[in-house]
């Protein structure tokens, strides 16, 4: 989806005047984009910061330390820490299957893969209420057998794992399609078994793209907002995670805890564009090479 | 299942497909059926009953008109980004291509409240309006606000590399034909662009309809005024009334089925079309 | 180790890539797979391999049935088109790869290893490359590495897929004078897949010409060159002038002129001979024999004239003479002459004659 494109000196190719724009045109549009920039991304970002500290570090540190604070990070981190391991597993097995051979409804397969990323998150929630909750196809079985799942951490499991489930197949798809099958035939030739070949040959070759897709899936796994809402009940100290108990100070009208807690929250959505960043250009290059080589010998 | 695939030497191809089969249908596929069949079952006169109350009705005005024109903005707002990070060097420009993806990774929530805060009467942007008696929040001013912010790197991202891989040659052939440079963007560079901008139009549209969290708390939730359709959903949660729920749903459902059919068929587009112009 | 390919069919949908097809390649021979794009050649190739199923037929490795071993079984070494090399690993390692995943009880110790990648290095003169990654390496040397893991595992066979390919014309000239070279050194029965007739005939021992996926001819290099069975043979070795006519007694007439094909020729109402560029003699205008034809164009590519002349009837001739030769006879453009071939294949001309 994101693929970084400033690259120093790319950008000199356009500097000929046949093929540049007058000054008055470049400086508004920079302009342009600096201040929307400013005010749509910027703004918002500080905002959160400066509103968690408005009372000073001291009352800062003391809302995050907070019980339910408390519960609510290392819920997070728990849910987190299912969902992502197991939509890795997923997505390594269909870009597998899917990039490594043919088979009818390749396509399709795909889509279906997509699907969750065009499904608002309340629905998403939604679809796990109609299976598991009170009214739901397996709600009496469940309460027969006292088992919660909505209104209970493993809903807001499952509706985390729904709403992260393509982030990890679609990095990888592309880039082991990019990367064809030769290494792994040649692995194979050479006599290696299908886990010696998968170590020794395909894991290291799609690394970074498999460290991006991580990346994008643990952070929208711990940020999930609407989805997670659905189906938390939003029980303090048990079942909120931490974009649930922004909302719930910030209803009560205690902005500063609310900020806190969402200042965390902004600090790891600006570690994830950081290591986005330096993943992102390891991932490229992983991909242009692949690209590369298949171009240098296809146009003998 | 082996019979439905090439031969290839390559082992692993029943359990990859078959996990990925079976993850997808428990995940995924089941879970998404229950709305369907809650509908079914539901009968068409009480379904109606629900998707055509006017209280949802007015909903869907405004999830779809202000998602509509959110796009929008954000499609003229993406394609000057895509620009001046692409053609242009500019104190700045390397921080703002890293923040560019801030609504991807910023928690829906957090941007909500963030957002309700500065524009909100007494907020840092609200306040600079309030004189003029212009509200920005609590009302469809700030739904359309949100839904701006979240949209913005789906254009910027879907047009940069195709913005990248445009061959300078072009222009510089356009030129020595004799084109101004207007001529040349409006009729060498833009249509080569039109497959990515709308593209990115879609996709913008498509998370728009589905927004949730930073909506809602910039959008004052005023009934017939400015209730987005996903937020009759959890209205009607809260109520314990599932079918409602699932009535409404499964009409974002199919609008975004249909969304995400346009998007596969743009893409298709403009992969020939990437194709054929070499 | 001999291989011996039985009757091998494979379909793709409904398209036909081998057709029946059967070839013997002797132990310690290096044989081409030669034809043109599409024909199936690599397809033969990966099927030898065990890389692709056959539909039909069986493949012997040295007399035993290897159809039904998978690819780890068959020990076979393969040298892929692009060598795909392992980019995440060292030379070194590259060609160690195939010992190390071997299982326990037969892996060599890594003293063992480390004597055997060595003693490969040096055979493809590349022992000093060791610690490089493949990216680091010319294109050449990346064939040669490539060669030297396929070769790690001591295969039975070395199967290679257009091995100089997606090389530039000069490497390619060295490296394929280098691979008979040292096949003559280690004599594993060898097949190479190759677009390139020049390739073919100059490193094979033996050529197999594949057409729409049958096999049109089997014979050494001199033998499908000088004896080419088919139109199709004949015209894929290098460019031909086409004669249309009819074959009476030893002469292939050609409108009002005869060019004497032999009298083991038999009588052919509508035959076609083939005549290579540099197989004219030219002679002068008022020569008795041969056809008459007019000199457009004398095009010198270094030593050798290539010239373009017009029968009578307007069709085009394709001529080379050495530069020398043609000084000699002083013959400029829009000179008349008569050609004379020193050499006619005369086929019955076929409706769909490629």
């Amino acid at each position: 989806m994101s693929a970084s494109i400033a690259l120093p000196g790319a950008t000199d190719r356009y500097e000929a005047p046949s093929t540049r724009e007058p000054l008055w045109v470049k400086v508004t549009l920079i302009t342009l984009a600096l201040s929307f920039f400013a005010v749509f991304l910027l703004l918002p970002l500080g905002t959160v910061f400066a509103e968690a500290l408005r009372k000073g570090w001291g009352t800062y540190l003391t809302v995050l330390v907070e019980p339910d604070a408390l519960a609510s990070i290392r819920l997070t981190l728990l849910v987190a820490a299912i969902a992502v391991p197991l939509n890795l597993v997923f997505g390594v097995a269909a870009a597998w299957a899917i990039a490594k051979f043919e088979f009818p409804g390749k396509r399709l397969l795909i889509t279906f893969i997509d699907l969750p990323f065009s499904v608002s998150p309340v629905i998403s929630g939604l679809i796990y209420v109609l299976m598991f909750g009170a009214q739901g196809w397996f709600g009496p079985w469940l309460a027969e057998h006292d088992v919660k799942i909505i209104f209970a951490v493993p809903g807001i499991v499952l509706a985390t794992v729904f709403v992260t489930f393509p982030f990890v197949a679609r990095e990888l798809i592309p880039l082991m399609e990019a990367q064809g099958t030769e290494e792994e035939e040649a692995a194979v030739v050479l006599g290696a078994s299908g886990w010696q070949v998968f170590w020794h040959t395909t894991l290291p070759n799609i690394k970074w793209g498999l460290l991006y897709g991580v990346i994008l899936c643990n952070a929208r796994a711990m940020g999930e907002f609407g989805a997670v809402s659905v189906v938390s009940g939003h029980i303090r100290g048990k079942t909120n995670t931490m974009p649930l108990h922004v909302e719930i100070l910030y209803n009560e009208y205690n902005y500063a805890a609310a900020f806190a807690v969402a200042s965390l929250l902004a600090l790891l959505a600006l570690v994830t564009l950081g290591l986005k960043a330096l993943v992102e250009r390891q991932a490229n290059r992983q991909r242009r090479e692949a690209l590369r080589e298949r171009a240098e010998s296809s146009g003998e | 299942m082996a019979s439905i695939r090439r031969f290839s030497a390559l082992p692993g191809f029943r359990l990859a497909m078959g996990y990925t089969l079976v993850y997808l249908a428990l995940v995924v596929l089941i879970p998404l059926a229950s709305v369907a069949t809650n509908t079914v079952s539901l009968g068409w006169e009480s379904f109606w009953r629900v998707v055509a109350d006017p209280r949802v009705v007015a909903s869907y005005q405004l999830s779809f008109g202000a998602s509509l024109l959110a796009a929008a903005i954000n499609t003229v707002f993406g394609l000057i980004f895509a620009w001046v990070l692409v053609r242009y060097t500019f104190p700045g420009k390397r921080l703002i291509d890293a923040l560019i993806d801030l609504p991807f990774a910023l928690p829906t929530a957090v941007a909500g409240i963030a957002l309700a805060t500065i524009y909100s009467k007494n907020g840092l942007v609200g306040s600079l309006f309030q004189p003029y008696g212009i509200d920005l929040a609590y009302n469809p001013n700030g739904v359309l606000l949100a839904l701006v912010f979240i949209g913005l790197p789906f254009v910027v991202r879907t047009v940069q590399p195709v913005l990248a891989d445009l061959e300078k040659e072009v222009e510089e052939a356009a030129a020595g034909l004799g084109a101004s440079r207007w001529q040349t963007f409006v009729r060498i560079i833009l249509p080569h662009l039109t497959p990515a901008l709308l593209t990115g139009f879609a996709l913008a549209f498509a998370r728009a309809v589905g927004e949730y969290g930073s909506v809602i708390f910039i959008a004052g939730n005023v009934p017939m005024v400015s209730e987005i359709t996903p937020l009759m959903i959890i209205t009607k949660l809260e109520q314990y009334d599932y079918a409602g729920a699932t009535a409404v749903a499964s009409v974002m459902l199919i609008i975004s089925f249909v969304l995400l059919l346009i998007i596969n068929a743009l893409q298709g587009w403009a992969q020939t079309r990437h194709g054929k112009g070499g | 180790m001999g291989i011996a390919i039985r009757n091998i069919s494979k379909h793709f949908g409904a398209f036909r890539a081998l057709d029946d097809v059967s070839i013997d390649i002797p132990s310690g021979e290096l044989v081409a797979l030669l034809g043109p794009s599409g024909c199936g050649k690599t397809t033969l190739l990966r099927i030898i391999a065990g890389l692709e199923h056959a539909d039909a037929g069986s493949i012997l490795l040295d007399g035993e049935d290897a159809s039904s071993q998978h690819v780890r079984e068959r020990n076979v070494g393969f040298v892929f088109q692009h060598y795909a090399l392992f980019r995440h690993m060292t030379v070194f390692e590259n060609v160690a790869f195939g010992l190390r995943v071997k299982p326990r009880k037969e892996r060599p110790s890594s003293a063992e290893i480390r004597k055997r990648v060595y003693r490969l290095l040096e055979l493809v003169q590349l022992d000093w490359l060791a610690d490089r990654y493949p990216s680091q390496l010319s294109g050449g040397q990346r064939q040669r590495i490539a060669l030297a893991r396929a070769l790690a595992v001591e295969p039975r066979v070395l199967l290679l897929d257009e091995p100089f390919g997606a090389l530039d014309a000069k490497v390619r000239k060295e490296l394929r004078r280098w691979l008979r070279r040292l096949h003559d050194e280690i004599h594993v029965t060898s097949v190479f897949v190759t677009h390139d007739q020049e390739e073919a005939l100059e490193v094979a021992d033996r050529v197999v010409l594949l057409n729409k996926g049958q096999v049109e001819q089997i014979g050494s290099p001199d033998e499908i060159y000088d004896h080419p069975n088919s139109p199709f043979v004949a015209g894929f070795l290098g460019s031909v002038n086409l004669f249309h006519g009819r074959v009476e007694d030893g002469h292939l007439h050609v409108g009002e002129h005869a060019l004497p094909v032999g009298e083991g020729q038999g009588a052919l109402d509508e035959a076609v001979g083939y005549v290579r560029p540099h197989e004219f003699d030219l002679l002068p205008a008022t020569a008795d024999s041969g056809i008459p034809a007019k000199i457009e164009r004398v095009i010198s590519v270094g030593p050798v004239a290539q010239i373009e002349l017009t029968r009578e009837d307007g069709e085009l001739i394709e001529v080379e003479v050495y530069r020398d030769a043609l000084d000699e006879l002083g013959l400029r453009e829009g000179d008349r002459v008569s050609l004379r071939p020193r050499a006619i294949r005369v086929f019955r001309k076929e409706p769909l004659a490629a």
